[in-house]
């Protein structure tokens, strides 16, 4: 008789985790949330050190982004750069930073952090495209995944116009900004501001000490500064996503049972926790690809991420003297915000991103490869092509 | 054996997953006795239809949400937790069919078939408790992960299905009076005690060889 394998191993269950590892997870979760702090600080202080280097043009270093002043150029610039760096969390810490060290103004800044918002898209789109083998399960899952880029896609073809025309966004974010930072010209004071100088401080004197000054110096600092801002937001999502997967399985288990605002909160819970509205909106794609999930159930829960990933520009504006980067912050949460009054209150207004992700499912269902030119042109060919059209710097 | 060491987080949604097969079995020897008293427990079939059905639908819809939940977990895991929901999707099939051959049993009660001779009956009766026990036996184990327990149970559901095959061959051969009843009950009565023992199989064969006991 032919030996077997062996058994399965006996599923027993664990109890609650101890108090020393969640301790222990609080902890490593807090040092990460100051690494990406003194990541943001850093990418401040290296523009600034380019700009004064006189590597972006002339001494005056809203020239480094001149590129940027055409609005579609902005835009364009911040669909390309979340599709390479696979993260509106990236873009938009980053966008902090570079306002905040004064090379770019708010306003230039606020067609990026719209771009940021399509170029997200990018991540629950591709996670779709692994369904397309099975033509039913691809249908849905494809739905589920671009009727968050028909949103933000809609969204952004109305509050760019109305960012143009009236500035009702930076506006409204400079209000705001006057009332939380309690004053208008003074320099807005962070809490644990002194902590992250430090820091800084001796990310910077390991790299000088490396003989670097000028340009190379400022030049380092930079890109020290945004992969110090990758690995800590990439680290922050993976810990936080083992200790509260239970938690998110849990709010994933509530939706299903659930309507009207609790897919919306539990969208918003899920992101502001794992720091990433990718992660969230990803995870309903396999869902909705099985049926378990309906379109109409995990739209809610895409708007309550867009809400969610806010948070992480609010964060990284802690690190920042200047109050233009808590401006900057605001003009995030306003549009996604704003973008949710607008659409979730309305059935007839919230069923029209639905219908329309329902209709180019059908059809890249019954041809894939229209799926794939979908994905090519939103996020690489257009913004590409917007680039180079619209920017006016090298 | 080894010891599947899970995080916390994902303990809680398995251990509902775990909780809802549990309730599966629960109701399904519910059903089981309830149907096997209308058959030759004397129960009129009429006073328990309602129970039997609406319990039955209940079995449907844990299955589904067992479904949902297993697809939820794997989303959230991801593949780590993939073997043990491949069980779980099987377990909660078992289970499901558990009811279904109930409401056979119940089906064939209803048409009061003619089950031979007293002495037969009497077999039907003794047997049919046995799998209720067995069923009860299954919840247990399962809850406590007892893989000697499994074992146990494993042959004890052998034996009966081992039984209901030759009374099953013989009421056909004899064709005698009540021989389609028999057949029937025993058939079913087999069937149950089957499903049974694929409950036990999860906690001594590896996942290729679910529902095939390797003796």
């Amino acid at each position: 008789m032919s030996r077997s394998p062996g058994p399965l191993p006996t599923v027993r269950l664990d109890g609650p985790p101890s108090r020393a590892e969640l301790v222990a997870r609080l902890l490593i979760l807090l040092a990460l949330l100051f690494g990406f702090l003194v990541a943001i600080e850093t990418m401040s202080k290296a523009i600034k050190m380019l700009a004064t280097a006189g590597f972006l043009g002339g001494g005056d270093s809203n020239e480094l982004f001149r590129g940027v002043s055409n609005p579609f150029a902005g835009l364009a610039l911040g669909v390309l750069f979340t599709v390479v760096v696979q993260s509106s969390s990236t873009t938009t810490s980053t966008l902090v930073a570079v306002v905040g060290s004064g090379a770019l103004s708010v306003e230039h800044a606020v067609p990026m952090v719209l771009g940021a918002n399509i170029g997200t898209t990018i991540t629950n789109t591709l996670v779709s495209i692994g369904h397309m083998r099975r033509s039913i399960e691809f249908r849905r899952a494809f739905a589920a995944a671009t009727v968050h880029d028909f949103f933000n896609l809609s969204m952004v073809a109305i509050f760019l116009p109305l960012e143009i025309f009236t500035g009702a966004l930076s506006k409204t974010a400079y209000w705001l900004t006057g009332l939380l930072a309690g004053g208008s010209g003074a320099e807005y004071k962070s809490p644990i501001k002194s902590s992250i100088k430090f820091v800084h401080k001796q990310i910077l004197g390991t790299v000088e000490a490396l003989g670097l000054e000028g340009t190379a110096l400022g030049a380092t600092c930079l890109v020290v500064g945004i992969a110090l801002t990758l690995a800590c937001l990439y680290l922050i999502t993976k810990n936080m996503r083992l200790v509260i997967a239970g938690q998110i399985e849990a709010g994933m288990n509530r939706i299903l049972e659930s309507s009207g605002i609790v897919p919306l909160l539990v969208g918003i819970g899920i992101t502001v926790a794992v720091q990433s509205s990718s992660i969230t909106t990803s995870l309903l794609v396999p869902m909705c690809a099985a049926g378990v999930l309906s379109l109409k159930q995990a739209f809610p829960v895409m708007l309550g991420a867009n809400i969610g990933t806010t948070v992480t520009a609010l964060l990284a504006s802690l690190a920042q003297d200047n109050e233009a980067a808590l401006t900057i912050a605001l003009v995030h949460v306003l549009f996604n915000f704003g973008g949710v009054v607008l659409v979730y209150p309305f059935a007839a207004v919230r069923n029209i991103p639905q219908r329309m992700a329902r209709q180019l499912a059908l059809r890249s269902s019954r041809n894939p490869v229209m799926g794939l030119v979908y994905v090519l042109i939103v996020f690489v060919l257009i913004p590409l092509s917007g680039w180079l059209l619209w920017s006016n710097g090298p | 054996m080894a010891n599947w060491t899970q995080t916390d987080g994902e303990n809680a949604g398995f251990a509902d997953i775990l909780r809802n097969f549990s309730s599966m079995l629960q109701d399904g020897r519910h059903i089981f006795d309830a149907a096997t008293n209308a058959l030759v427990g004397g129960t009129d079939p009429e006073t328990i239809r309602e129970d039997l059905f609406s319990t039955d639908q209940r079995i449907n819809r844990t299955e589904q949400r067992i479904r949902r939940q297993i697809v939820v977990h794997g989303t959230v895991h991801g593949a780590q937790s993939f073997p043990s929901l491949l069980i779980m999707m099987s377990l909660a099939k078992d289970a499901e069919r558990i009811g279904d051959y109930c409401k056979n049993i119940f089906d064939l009660a209803a048409l009061a078939p003619d089950l031979g001779s007293k002495e037969d009956r009497a077999i039907i009766v003794h047997r049919k408790d046995r799998v209720s026990a067995l069923l009860g036996d299954a919840r247990d184990m399962f809850d406590a992960q007892d893989e000697k327990r499994a074992r146990t149970l494993l042959a004890d559901c052998d034996k009966v299905e081992n039984e209901c095959d030759a009374a099953l061959v013989q009421a056909v051969r004899d064709n005698g009076s009540g021989a389609a009843g028999l057949a029937l009950s025993n058939r079913y009565l087999k069937r149950v005690a089957s499903h049974t023992a694929n409950v036990a199989t999860s906690l001594v064969m590896p996942l290729d060889k679910l529902d095939f006991f390797d003796e």
